[in-house]
């Protein structure tokens, strides 16, 4: 027996299904810009001078693997509302550090798809990180709040449960 | 005693389920069951799911730290400093390689006295480097560029620091070791400046950790008075060109160029070039 779904359910449906793939694109490209790139990522890093010099390397060396590993469940849509959480995290951390190098006035690029380290002051886009990263907890904000979209594995987990009970 | 519930008769034993109206009941036990199983099999599966997420991305991170190990591990690590390599230097470019050899492999060095990436490079590849050298294996032409100056606290620090090297080249280029210790010093993260730092190396403090490299004071004088400034930005000039020519355009540092092309730096790309398995 099939039913079609009201209108309103297939519009956030479509809209969920966006904006999870949409976040699993930014964070696999965002983790691997910077997983092939060891030596710029400890530059990108460092250049935010907030950690100690020990910690550079361990920040440096975990980060690009924790952004794949969202971008994984992301895209398969495995434990979306845990995934979603956790990037709004990571996206708050970002802008958190954006903003505290703008106003300790360094002048950094902030390396999130790869590159990173110093550049002229005339070349910090402070504002437009920001507002990218802005952009990005929008998706991850909605995702917390309806995690449930098509084509993903929670979806064929609950279905499956759902008729075996 | 109400009925349905398994209680023991007099021998221990469970009493047996009598017909009729326990069937009910039981019909009904079972449904209330069913659907204590449901709410209690989805939050149930709701934490399988969020465990294996957790997993998936400890193991992604692990098998990450794991490759990152590798790819930023040290080569040749303990060989320490050059002990046999010689420092030639001509049009600005120096070339270190050991006395009496004729190396099979000549590489291009393009750095910048101030860029952080080649302090990386140093960390990882210096020693791997000093010991192909000092085996005769490999001669490296260093090209110094200096575009990083204007990040530089006194906005000059890249060209007097590649003048620096010149003078050690150029008077204690014959010391084993000198030229490629000295320069290994300038790179490492005691003494090269930040970018866009507070501070930056005086063209006397130079001069001292040049001494402290086994330099001699003659190389000494000529850092601290400036002698080979002018001439490291006209050589810097010119290796920019040469390595845009190189590359397609691309200035940036480190570049390692091989036959005309630049190198892909991989972990073991001077091992392929030196042609160990």
């Amino acid at each position: 027996m099939s039913r079609t779904a009201p209108p309103g359910v297939l519009v956030r449906d479509g809209i969920g299904l966006v904006a999870r793939i949409g976040l699993a694109a930014v964070w696999l490209v965002s983790g691997g810009t910077k997983a092939v790139d060891p030596a710029q990522t400890i530059v990108a890093v460092r250049a935010y001078d907030i950690f100690p010099q020990s910690v550079v390397g361990v920040v440096a060396a975990v980060l690009p693997y924790l952004e794949i590993a969202l971008g994984v469940l992301l895209l398969i849509g495995l434990a979306t509302r845990l995934a979603a959480v956790l990037s709004t995290i990571v996206l708050v951390t970002f802008i958190a550090g954006v903003i505290s190098a703008a106003a300790r006035g360094l002048s950094i690029d902030c390396g999130c798809f790869g590159g990173g380290g110093d550049v002229d002051a005339g070349q910090t886009a402070y504002g437009q990180e920001v507002l990218r990263d802005l952009g990005f907890i929008a998706l991850s904000v909605y995702l917390t709040i309806r995690p449930d979209t098509p084509a993903s594995v929670d979806r064929l987990v609950r279905r499956r449960a759902d008729r075996t009970a | 005693m109400a009925q349905g519930d398994n209680k023991r008769n007099q021998q221990g034993k469970p009493a047996p389920a009598k017909g009729g109206q326990p069937a009910r009941k039981s019909a009904a036990g079972r449904q209330s069951v069913a659907a204590a199983r449901k709410s209690s099999g989805s939050n149930r599966t709701q934490l399988i799911i969020g465990g294996i997420a957790i997993v998936v991305i400890v193991a992604i991170i692990v098998v990450g730290l794991v490759l990152n190990k590798q790819q930023t591990a040290v080569q040749a690590e303990g060989y320490g400093a050059s002990t046999q390599s010689v420092a030639t230097e001509s049009n600005g470019v120096v070339t270190v390689s050991k006395p009496g050899s004729t190396p099979a492999v000549t590489i291009d060095l393009y750095e910048d006295a101030l860029c952080p990436i080649c302090a990386e490079f140093e960390r990882q590849y210096g020693q791997q480097i000093n010991k192909a050298v000092d085996e005769g294996t490999l001669a490296v032409n260093v090209h110094m560029l200096d575009f990083l100056n204007k990040s530089s606290f006194s906005g000059d620090y890249s060209t007097r620091a590649a003048g620096a090297l010149l003078c050690v080249a150029q008077q204690s280029g014959s010391q084993p070791g000198v030229y490629l210790t000295y320069h290994s010093a300038l790179f490492s993260p005691d003494h090269q400046p930040a970018e866009n730092g507070s501070s930056d190396l005086s063209n006397d403090e130079l001069a001292a950790l040049a001494t402290s490299s086994g330099a001699s004071a003659a190389a000494g004088s000529c850092i601290s008075s400036g002698q080979n400034v002018t001439a490291a930005g006209e050589a810097a000039t010119a290796s920019s060109a040469t390595l845009s020519e190189a590359t397609g355009g691309r200035v940036a540092t480190p570049t390692v160029v091989h036959n005309g092309a630049p190198v892909n730096l991989t972990v073991n790309w001077l091992g392929t070039l030196l042609g160990q398995p």
